[in-house]
């Protein structure tokens, strides 16, 4: 999901105040440090993925909101 | 409409088979990405080792003490524990789970982090959270929207939860431009 999907999605759900921050490359090392990638899928994007973008295949955000008074 | 309900039923069940299925955490590793010294000192190792988050909501979120907070797709309960040091006593921390074996493994790392008096885990799914209405100052969660097939019904039912003037602060990943069908069609990516 994009940033601004996110976001639009929160204020679609009421929210206001919406603020994204915090934002961190997350690549494909560091998904395979996680035991939801399996080894397959991790290999599948080593393979498909171009090396240039391996090391930033999503970003790691903070996101904020309020529900109005 | 039909097409669109069995895809999103099959998103659910491959993300909560695959969860299902996992032997432990993301570890240490990951966890010193997110967290410092001082706030993995306030989880118990189990928590610790349990970690699956993309980020650290609670440094974020200005939890204060008697405030009471959900923790949407809670784990090991490494959030929930300190979000439950941060609202104290005389606050609350729910930590939802879509696992009733990962919401005894919540209870077991509060016991030992000694917050069990003021943190419980209920099992349930962010599409259906099994609070009242406006009972929450504040949803965290790590990780966990971008699992869901209905993101906007989850996000729903956070805005339900939550009293008015109440905040979400969530960790999730977002992903510029498309990922390459192979990855993006994968019925095991879903589950990361």
């Amino acid at each position: 999901m994009a940033e601004r999907v996110f976001a639009g999605k929160l204020q679609r759900a009421g929210f206001t105040d919406v603020w994204v921050g915090g934002h961190r490359p997350f690549g494909i090392d560091q998904a395979a440090l996680y035991p939801l990638f399996t080894p397959e899928v991790i290999q599948l994007m080593r393979d498909t993925i171009p090396a240039d973008h391996q090391d930033h295949v999503a970003t790691g955000v903070i996101v904020k909101a309020r529900r109005p008074r | 409409m039909a097409r669109d309900l069995m895809f999103q039923q099959e998103i659910k069940e491959t993300v909560q088979r695959a969860y299902a299925a996992i032997a432990t955490g993301a570890g240490e590793t990951v966890a010193r990405r997110h967290y410092n010294d001082h706030e993995l000192a306030e989880v118990p190792p189990g928590a610790v080792q349990w970690a699956l988050g993309v980020g650290n909501p609670v440094r974020y979120a200005r939890l204060e003490s008697g405030q009471a907070v959900v923790d949407v797709g809670s784990g090991g309960g490494i959030d929930t524990i300190l979000a439950a040091r941060r609202v104290g006593p005389e606050g609350r921390a729910v930590g939802l789970d879509v696992l009733e074996e990962m919401c005894e493994r919540g209870r077991r790392h509060a016991a030992q982090a000694g917050v069990e008096g003021w943190t419980e885990f209920r099992q349930g799914e962010m599409e259906g959270i099994p609070l009242p209405d406006e009972s929450v100052d504040m949803a965290i969660s790590n990780g966990v929207l971008n699992l869901s097939a209905r993101k906007s019904r989850a996000l729903a039912e956070i805005f339900r939860v939550l009293r008015p003037g109440g905040r979400i602060c969530m960790a999730d990943l977002t992903v510029e431009g498309e990922l390459p069908p192979e990855v993006a069609n994968d019925h095991s990516a879903w589950a990361g």
